[in-house]
């Protein structure tokens, strides 16, 4: 389990999930400090539910709505206005070539 | 009240749409406490209300108990009688927020769903009128569940004020197919719809001009509708919107939206969707993050079969839901890379075994 390939290790999403008691948020925001994330997490379900600090979005920050469309965050869109990055998904359109090592899709 | 049967718990105020529809499906009863009980309003909202009292229509012998600090919940789940019917929303939410739930529990309805819904048709959080017509709607077609499903949008209405009414109408079927959806294909045509209401009817053309000026560089397949709306149908405030999709030579589908904000000129709300939609092909896979659960839930209810799909990460959501959907129905997803052999890649490849969930409120023919 501790081959990595590259720089990133791919999430376990099935673990992650399914075997886990990591908040969505934790494993969204889980990094390469897999092992030390996960223990974190465990531990959390050993500790006493009743004398809890409240933390998180209990009181200080606003409500997190049910909604299905994400925000629309401008500095990600930032980059839409450069011309080569316009030019970058070219080949994700019908018209476009096919990058050499991309796959054709048929 | 005696229940009888397995009852689901929970705790808090996050998720409850997804849970109310999955206890409805599965049959399941369901509690939820500590609903916002450490909150300055503590229990359900209005809309949560609202959308209780909507299930309770659409449904027949459903049990709902609220508590008196509304801080918890009962319910025991009725049949989905569906049917011809009329609701209210409230105008804390758009329409999308009632009617996303209810378009995942019409087709399995004794009869067909014929819902008018009143109130917001387009707001910055949930997925506007337009997006439901045209990209979520398309998504059950995948299902087979297609001939007559519809959504007519009435009369706008933008919010605070609301006055907008759709109709939804859908059709029932006996078992939903399994779904094989792993080649997103090349985008082939692009497509939006621009709405203006109590505002200067230009808004609209603005927008276009401005979309087009970004997407005519891509394919030729463009078509940007300005959806004129006048008098008593545009509701009841001003407001406007751009809502875009981009459709794939296999029928993927991704979407943005951006809606109008004060001192915010038209061309800027434009640019804003079009450039969100440049995002959302460039993320790619075969169904995008609004539709995720939806998808896995069709999925669950399929045949007993494989059914497989390409996606992108889950979000938050999807990952509450999939623990959620083994909780009701004991199925679990197997989730792998969907290019192995790429190591940048983020597409995931979700499958799990069909439940050959059967429409059992369907009146036999």
């Amino acid at each position: 389990s501790n081959r990595s390939f590259g720089r990133r290790r791919r999430k376990d999403w099935m673990k992650l999930i399914y075997s886990t008691s990591l908040t969505p948020e934790q494993i969204l925001t889980h990094g390469k400090d897999d092992d030390a994330m996960e223990e974190d997490g465990e531990e959390n379900e050993d500790e006493d539910d009743f004398f809890h600090i409240k933390k998180r979005d209990d009181l200080s920050k606003d409500e997190e709505l049910d909604k299905t469309k994400e925000t629309i965050k401008e500095q990600h869109l930032k980059k839409w206005e450069d011309e080569d990055v316009l030019e970058s998904i070219r080949n994700l359109f019908i018209t476009g070539e096919d990058i050499a090592q991309g796959e054709d899709g048929a | 009240m005696a229940q009888k049967g397995p009852v689901i718990h929970y705790s808090g105020h996050q998720y409850l749409r997804s849970r109310l529809v999955l206890s409805i499906l599965s049959g399941k009863s369901l509690r939820i406490e500590k609903i916002r009980s450490d909150d300055k309003n503590p229990g359900l909202g209005d809309f949560e209300i609202s959308l209780l009292r909507l299930l309770e229509k659409i449904t027949n012998g459903t049990v709902v108990e609220i508590s008196v600090t509304g801080t918890a919940i009962s319910l025991k789940p009725g049949i989905i009688s569906g049917g011809s019917l009329v609701h209210d929303c409230s105008l804390s939410r758009s329409i999308g927020y009632f009617l996303e739930p209810v378009i995942l529990l019409a087709p399995f309805a004794k009869k067909p769903v014929q819902l008018t819904l009143r109130g917001i048709t387009t707001d910055q959080n949930d997925l506007s009128a337009d997006l439901i017509r045209t990209v979520t709607l398309p998504h059950l077609q995948l299902f087979g569940i297609s001939d007559g499903l519809e959504l007519r949008i009435k009369k706008r209405g933008a919010p605070p004020a609301g006055g907008g009414e759709v109709q939804f109408l859908c059709p029932i079927v006996k078992q939903v197919k399994t779904l094989n959806f792993v080649e997103p294909g090349k985008v082939k045509r692009i497509r939006g719809i621009a709405h203006a209401v109590r505002v200067n009817p230009q808004f609209s053309n603005r927008m276009i001009e401005a979309t087009r000026s970004i997407l005519n560089r891509y394919i030729p397949d463009i078509y940007l509708y300005s959806d004129v709306y006048k008098g008593d149908e545009s509701g009841k405030s001003p407001g406007y919107a751009l809502s875009l999709l981009a459709e794939s030579t296999t029928s993927a589908i991704h979407c943005s939206e951006a809606v109008s904000e004060p001192g915010v000129a038209p061309e800027d709300i434009a640019l804003r969707a079009t450039r969100a939609l440049l995002a959302e092909i460039q993320k790619g896979g075969c169904v995008d993050q609004k539709h995720q659960t939806m998808v896995l839930l069709m999925m669950v209810l399929g045949s007993e079969d494989v059914g497989r799909c390409r996606m992108g990460p889950p979000t938050t959501r999807t990952i509450q839901f999939l623990r959620d959907v083994r909780e009701f129905f004991g199925t679990s997803f197997k989730i792998v890379p969907a290019e192995p052999s790429k190591p940048d890649s983020l597409q995931l490849t979700y499958s799990c075994y069909g439940t050959g969930y059967v429409n059992s409120n369907r009146t036999l023919a």
